[in-house]
């Protein structure tokens, strides 16, 4: 049932093959754009711009596709800086060759900031394809690849996910280079590393991990890179796919990653000996491993003071709860153990309940689906609609199915809180399983009552001992029990008193409080 | 050191401590102070208790230094080095037999009870297989999995046993205790032998602590994990006594569930506190049973060696289920229950200590 991602997956054919293009640079400036051209099949996005240099009439081309290049670095810094090259006869002589004039473009005088020479023509239409230039010169088997990435990106916004109260605001983009710069400015440590990667066959995004060395333990890395390698898929929209592809269990409907648009998160993540997962394309940084406990922590309980965050804490593990075990609490109640609630209460709730068409179970599934679509058709539609649904699909469950006799009060009162409960949650990931799990739950109570819902709960916690986050039970701090641990779980303790990163973790540079906390 | 290695399938004294008192405190604590009252004066039994528990320990301690002299071995690998390899094989078949029973009966006690307390039409039939679904859901996960379950259930039953007692505080009537040390001798030994039964399942130690990564600290896990059941068997039949009286106690079947009828939650939250204390106690009841069960495919596996474990789960969990139907009433099940404590005695305390002598006369070792 838990597979190991990546180890089944056998290489038969190797994609990679029929879309790399083997061929060298010619000295042909026309062939090699010519040979461009025809693997692109000239796109009305690719520019090409032929000219001749000095007296010799020197033939060159730059070939870059508009929209993904800097379009004024273009301009001044390749085409205008070879024009200048004319008047400064001290730089090239007459009898010069090609290649040695290549030297002096690349040493001299473009003054881009990443020039790379190469004579693989796979790689200048990868570079192309990811919007940098290509200068040719005739009769010259290498070409310069100029870097002049720039397309249109989005500015920083607050994470819309995962808002705090307080804490920074920033939040990652849809720019890897942004994002890696975004999780440098909360790390200056040199010892963070960056492993860039391609991913996807035909999208070759980049990814890149990202850890500390030094705290992290290097198995860790050594797994996720392993993972990481196995991916053979055509495309990678959205790190979603990257993490269906690693986790650990596929059959689970708990996230083994975490995902965040938080720098801050992430940063902190990386100092606990976690490791990051950027994709290019997708504001969702993955950071695994993740446990049970690590998806309902908020950084917020750290920014707030140790009493507040520890409130939060317990807060969101009895909203968990009511999450998953509210309506079958209910069900199991009224159908089957009248007598456990309260007289008084009960005679309410049978009174309510008078003449109502359905069984409570009916009733709990049907309202928890009702209020299913609510939050799908709020997710879909246009903000200033969305409000709108939202009165319409309250009064339609709250008055109109009450008044009309469908459902009980204190049903909707259920469901109501359900809905609270899993909002909630911080991670949306684990939020979004809750409620799946919650009609496992309603099922089991509706045939078996208080009996089948805890008989349902150890189930869930079988599942959960048995997960694994690479390689590290999901269930930990809890069971394996790692008592240091359990001040940064259900308490938050005083950062004072956390001197040790997770134990958990196993990290190789445990102190995370360096001097004993010589501030005290 | 780290007691936690990373990706790690072995378990750590930690998991022991706890496997210990999840698997003996089971069923056996809701009948216990009727069984024992029968016999003792006023609240005399925990004596009986104490001595029972007294000889118990040194009967864990036994069992687990003869499991950690060889770390990493699986039982059969080192009874077969102590008594011949014939005579391990039949023994640790007749464990994993035992060990079967053992679940069939609790599997069979657990629904039993349900119907009295939560369902009265539901078939027991029904009742017994959706909780022998889930042990067997439990058995055919990882090992150290299960073992890790103890840590999650063990203490929330414990606060609610807890609870129960303190909200009975008020009920207790010190007379009933008074007056003290009045039984007979024979009396104190027929309740200490009653007692021994429910000290019964820490025989699993000498198959887990094979998964151990650290031996040495096993013996002294299981003796602390043993010392809570003993402290929790003291303390509930004096607070039983103390509430109802040892006339009362010796005719009630379950004391425990009464005690727990008892309690009014403070706002009257919830009524009928004995239904959810049976609930919780089912996470416990479902340790006991998915060990018992797990240790019975773990012994079948290392004689079969070439079985998958899932296999082994599927053919002998429809005869457990069977041997579980056939009792009729609940006196039929006690009588089982009894005879299967008989072939405890010998797995957890003449066994064990047979093979411990034989390998200190013989000098044999393992390897680590």
């Amino acid at each position: 049932m838990h597979r190991q991602p990546g180890k089944r997956r056998k290489n038969r054919h190797s994609p990679q093959s029929a879309l790399s293009y083997e061929a060298a640079v010619s000295a042909d400036v026309i062939e090699n754009i010519n040979h461009i051209k025809q693997i692109l099949q000239s796109p009305s996005d690719l520019t090409v711009r032929v000219f001749t240099f000095g007296q010799k009439k020197l033939q060159c081309g730059t070939v870059c596709i508009d929209g993904l290049s800097d379009r004024s670095l273009i301009n001044d810094h390749i085409l205008q800086s070879i024009h200048r090259l004319q008047y400064s006869p001290e730089l090239v002589s007459t009898n010069m060759t090609a290649d040695e004039f290549i030297v002096v473009l690349e040493n001299e005088v473009l003054s881009a900031h990443h020039i790379e020479m190469t004579s693989s023509l796979d790689k200048i239409i990868g570079s192309v394809l990811s919007g940098d230039t290509v200068l040719f010169v005739e009769g010259s088997k290498h070409a310069l690849i100029v870097e002049s990435k720039n397309w249109p990106r989005r500015a920083l916004e607050e994470p819309s996910t995962e808002a705090l109260i307080r804490g920074p605001r920033d939040g990652f983009t849809e720019s890897i280079e942004t994002n890696t710069a975004l999780i440098r400015r909360h790390l200056h440590d040199p010892a963070l590393r960056m492993e860039t990667m391609k991913v996807g066959n035909r999208s070759k995004k980049n990814l890149v991990i990202t850890y500390i060395e030094g705290i992290v333990h290097p198995d860790l890395v050594k797994e996720v890179r392993r993972r990481l390698e196995s991916f053979d898929m055509d495309i990678a929209p959205e790190s979603g796919f990257i993490e269906e592809w690693i986790e650990d269990s596929f059959l689970s409907p708990f996230p083994t990653l975490l995902h965040t648009e938080r720098p801050d998160k992430t940063s902190a993540a990386l100092s606990q000996g976690k490791v990051a997962i950027l994709l290019d394309g997708s504001p969702f940084v993955l950071i695994a491993p993740a446990t049970f406990g690590n998806l309902l922590q908020s950084p917020e309980d750290y920014y707030e003071r140790w009493m507040v965050g520890t409130l939060l804490r317990i807060l969101r593990y009895a909203a968990a709860f009511c999450a998953v075990f509210l309506p079958g609490l209910y069900i199991a109640l009224v159908s089957f153990h009248p007598g456990m609630i309260p007289s008084k209460l009960a005679f309410s709730i049978a009174a309510t309940r008078e003449g109502l068409p359905f069984p409570a179970a009916i009733e709990a599934i049907v309202m928890i689906t009702v209020l299913e679509f609510l939050r799908e058709a709020g997710i879909r539609l246009p903000k200033p609609i969305g409000q709108t649904i939202g009165i319409v699909g309250g009064l339609v469950i709250g008055e109109a199915a009450v008044t009309a006799g469908i459902v009980s009060p204190v049903m909707v009162i259920v469901v109501a809180l359900t809905a609270i409960a899993s909002f909630a949650v911080p991670a949306y990931s684990i939020a979004i399983s809750f409620r799946l799990i919650v009609y496992g739950m309603m099922l089991a109570a509706s045939i078996f009552g208080l009996y089948g819902l805890v008989l349902g709960y150890i189930v869930l916690n079988i599942h959960l001992v048995n997960l694994k986050s690479f390689g590290i039970p999901y269930s930990t701090p809890f069971a394996p029990n790692l008592s240091d641990d359990w001040k940064d779980l259900i308490l938050r303790a005083p950062i004072v008193t956390m001197r040790k990163r997770p134990e958990m973790m196993q990290t190789k540079d445990e102190q995370r409080i360096n001097n004993g906390g010589s501030m005290r | 050191m780290k007691s936690f290695e990373y990706g790690d399938q072995e378990i750590s004294h930690k998991e022991i401590m706890f496997a210990v008192p999840s698997m003996v405190v089971g069923l056996g604590i809701l009948t216990l102070p009727q069984r024992i009252a029968g016999s003792t004066n006023a609240s005399d039994g925990w004596v009986s208790i104490l001595g029972a528990g007294i000889i118990i320990l040194f009967f864990v301690w036994i069992t687990a230094k003869l499991a950690a002299q060889f770390p990493k071995m699986t039982f059969v690998e080192y009874a077969a080095r102590l008594i011949s390899k014939p005579a391990a094989i039949t023994i640790t078949l007749l464990f994993s037999l035992y060990l079967l029973m053992f679940t069939s009966n609790i599997v069979r006690s657990v629904a039993n009870v349900a119907k009295d307390y939560l369902f009265e039409r539901t078939p027991l039939e029904v009742l017994m297989l959706v909780f022998f679904l889930v042990v067997i859901y439990g058995a055919a996960g990882s090992r150290a999995g299960l073992l890790r379950l103890n840590l999650m259930f063990f203490p929330v039953a414990l606060i609610v046993l807890i609870l129960i007692l303190l909200f009975n505080l008020k009920h207790f009537e010190i007379d009933n205790i008074l007056p003290v040390f009045q039984t007979e001798w024979s009396g104190y030994m027929k309740a200490a032998r009653e007692s021994l039964y429910s000290f019964l399942g820490f025989e699993i130690v000498l198959f887990y602590i094979a998964l151990m990564n650290r031996t040495q600290k096993a013996p002294k896990a299981a003796m602390v994990g043993m010392t809570l059941p003993i402290l929790i068997y003291m303390i509930v039949y004096i607070v039983v006594i103390g509430v109802f009286g040892n006339q009362a106690t010796s005719q009630i079947i379950g004391p425990l569930i009464d005690l727990a009828k008892e309690v009014i939650v403070p706002g009257q939250f919830f009524e009928r506190i004995e239904s959810i204390f049976f609930v919780i106690w089912i996470m416990t009841l479902f340790n006991t049973t998915a060990m018992a069960f797990d240790v019975s495919i773990m012994a079948l596996n290392s004689v079969f060696t070439k079985m998958k474990k899932i296999n082994l789960i599927f053919i002998t969990s429809p005869f457990v289920f069977l041997i579980g139907i056939l009792p009729n009433t609940f006196h039929e099940i006690m009588t089982i229950g009894t005879w299967i404590s008989y072939f405890g005695i010998f797995f957890s305390m003449l066994l064990p200590a047979l093979l411990f002598i034989i390998s200190k006369i013989r000098r044999v070792r393992g390897y680590g």
